[in-house]
């Protein structure tokens, strides 16, 4: 501990100076940390209304399915990919799909109809808590539909309203029924919004005497694992002709944007613990500099190269402790706040924003957890290390006679 | 006796080509263990070039240096480091203690470089200081004591690890006579009490009187080399 006091001494030699570059890397730290913590909430938020409404963690499919979706590409043994699901403690819930018409009143609009089973939808995904208007299915809902919401807006119709089905059925003929309006979705993703019309998967089955056809399996572990271990969970259940995937597969493009906003975090980290490491070295260099006296003594009294860089460098790191602490302290009191009163981005737009068919909540909130803490101050002290060894290395290799001489 | 430093056929060239200034020429030189000497010329005569060859400080251009038994000449960094921590204290004229650290943690610091346990190194240092006269000063820094002080303080750190040889390079040079003489007193006795051995390079004439072995230098040379009634008496 002895060392610890020498360093806290010695680094308090020149006060001002140090207390600038305290400063400066305090401020650094908590920059980062709060742009962590806003870019963890952003990422969170988008990977969350991705995959927790309605995608999963991953989803099987008949293998062409997501190429041709048509009503005959189902998926074999779907009982069986439940019940492997149900085993392994992954919520799973079976869809059908297929297209049709759907009118109100004087307005028609083409619609993807959803054949969904409420109870596994509500345990497995958040859409059914979506609402913008109305309640969501009940189990046992026999001819109401939920829409999306600018299904609705196109077809001018509002909860209680009736809607005309008009499909082709699985066997050729035509299919038509009355729905009643349930309830409207809040806005989900381009897909739901403007085509998806929720109905039970029975109405389904009836509508387009599909005979039971389930189309995706839509599964969801609430991370409890990842999305490989529930596609490797589910997969010895999957036929051949089917195919399970993970969201990364079934939604590329968001994939590469979450990596493309880790690799920015990366490079926006890397600048400015590269500034912040800069700063330290300046510092301990001016520090070694005025001291170039006191390291030959210290040669000379028997002190090893290895001896003066540890010292040089504990001092940068007491210095990096201090800094990275007051700047924990600020920067997870500011992404607290952040959290708490998250930024209104619809101030900036029209408040619908999305990409890649996923909508972004346009409340960003700043989301605080150990990584996006510890990542900067780690990272820190070890930056301000790094950045004490050049003067250090050029202290322990000081000639001592010229360095007890320097004037 | 046993020989605690030992030079054989030592020089000392600075500089290249015409400017070649001769700093040591040739110089052999045996200083028995619990010696108190003096090394003693005129100014660049090159007496602290010698002390700085005998610490590995500084590398002879020819020659071999021994220090107990030990050819410092052929030593590595590392190993010459290690020399000067567990033989060789060091007095400097400016004192050179460590602003930050105390008098006590001055005194202290060889021994926790050489990885004592704290509480020996309380025990010795407490002791030590008590016996250079600075009991009750532990806690001062060195711009809260005097010259003399500091030097108490540098000498107490010299000979905190029991040091073979302890090598002052003008250890009197910036403290008045009545200090010197006090200070030149403790190095008396710590030598016959600690058995430590001596080697001062210095100017002063009360060190020389004081010195049982008085080596004059003059022009990178040893010109006398014997106990001060020897020289006196060859005057």
């Amino acid at each position: 501990m002895t060392f610890l006091l020498h360093a806290w001494r010695n680094i308090w030699r020149n006060g001002k100076r140090t207390a600038i570059t305290v400063v400066a890397v305090t401020l650094t730290t908590a920059v980062l940390i709060v742009t962590l913590s806003l870019m963890r909430g952003f990422g969170d938020d988008m990977v969350h209304n991705a995959t927790r409404l309605v995608v999963g963690d991953a989803q099987v499919h008949e293998a062409d399915y997501r190429l041709d979706r048509s009503i005959y590409k189902s998926i074999a043994n779907p009982d069986g990919i439940l019940q492997a699901a149900q085993k392994a403690g992954i919520d799973a819930a079976p869809r059908s799909f297929s297209f049709g018409l759907v009118s109100s009143g004087h307005k028609s609009a083409g619609a993807m109809f959803w054949g969904v089973s409420p109870a596994a939808e509500k345990t497995a995904f958040e859409l059914a808590k979506e609402m913008f208007e109305g309640s969501y299915l009940s189990d046992q809902a026999a001819g109401q539909v939920v829409l999306g919401r600018k299904l609705a807006k196109s077809l001018h119709a509002q909860v209680g309203a009736e809607i005309v089905a008009v499909v082709q059925a699985a066997d050729g003929s035509l299919g038509n029924e009355l729905f009643q309006v349930i309830g409207i979705l809040k806005l989900a993703g381009e897909e739901i919004d403007r085509g998806a019309a929720i109905i039970h998967r029975q109405d389904f089955d009836s509508l387009f005497v599909s005979g039971g056809r389930v189309h995706e399996i839509a599964l969801n572990a609430w991370d409890r694992m990842s999305p490989e271990q529930v596609v490797a969970k589910v997969s010895p259940a999957v036929s051949e002709a089917s195919v399970a995937q993970t969201w990364r597969e079934l939604m590329p493009q968001l994939a590469s944007m979450v990596d493309m906003m880790d690799a920015a975090l990366a490079i926006f980290g890397f600048i400015f613990f590269l500034a912040a490491g800069l700063g330290v070295m300046n510092t301990m260099l001016m520090a070694t500099y005025e001291r170039i006296r006191e390291f030959g003594i210290l040669k000379a009294i028997g002190a090893s190269p290895w001896r003066i860089l540890r010292d040089i460098s504990t001092e940068a790191f007491v210095m990096s402790v201090i800094s990275t602490s007051l700047g924990a302290i600020i920067g997870v009191a500011a992404s607290l706040y952040l959290e708490a009163h998250p930024i209104d981005l619809s101030v900036f737009g029209s408040g619908d924003m999305s990409f890649s068919g996923v909508v972004f909540n346009p409340l960003w909130r700043a989301t605080v957890d150990q990584q996006t803490v510890v990542v900067p101050v780690v990272v820190m002290w070890i930056v301000c290390v790094l950045a004490s060894l050049y003067p250090a290395t050029k202290a322990a290799r000081l000639d001592p006679i010229r360095a007890i001489n320097h004037v | 006796m046993k020989t605690i430093v030992k030079m054989e056929n030592v020089s000392k060239d600075y500089g290249q080509g015409d400017v070649v200034v001769h700093a040591l020429r040739g110089v052999n030189l045996e200083i028995a263990k619990g010696d108190f000497a003096a090394l003693a010329g005129p100014s660049g005569s090159g007496k602290t070039t010698l002390l700085n060859m005998i610490s590995g400080l500084d590398k002879p251009s020819a020659g071999k240096v021994w220090v107990d038994e030990a050819e410092v000449t052929a030593m590595g960094r590392t190993a010459k480091s290690r020399l000067r921590l567990n033989r060789i204290g060091f007095v400097f004229q400016a004192y050179n203690l460590i602003p930050v650290l105390t008098a006590y943690e001055n005194a202290e610091y060889v021994l926790m470089l050489q990885g004592v346990a704290a509480k020996e190194r309380k025990q010795k240092v407490m002791d030590l200081l008590k016996q250079v006269g600075l009991a009750g000063m532990e806690k001062r820094f060195p711009r809260e004591l005097s010259g003399g002080q500091q030097q108490r303080v540098a000498i107490a750190r010299a000979i905190a690890a029991e040091p073979a040889l302890v090598l002052a390079d003008e250890p009197t040079a910036n403290v008045d006579s009545a200090t010197a003489a006090a200070l030149l007193d403790l190095m008396v006795q710590l030598n016959e009490e600690r058995q430590a051995t001596f080697l001062f390079s210095t100017h002063d004439q009360n060190v020389m009187d004081r010195s049982r072995r008085l080596i004059l230098f003059k022009d990178g040379r040893i010109d006398q080399n014997g106990t001060p009634a020897e020289l006196q008496a060859n005057k």
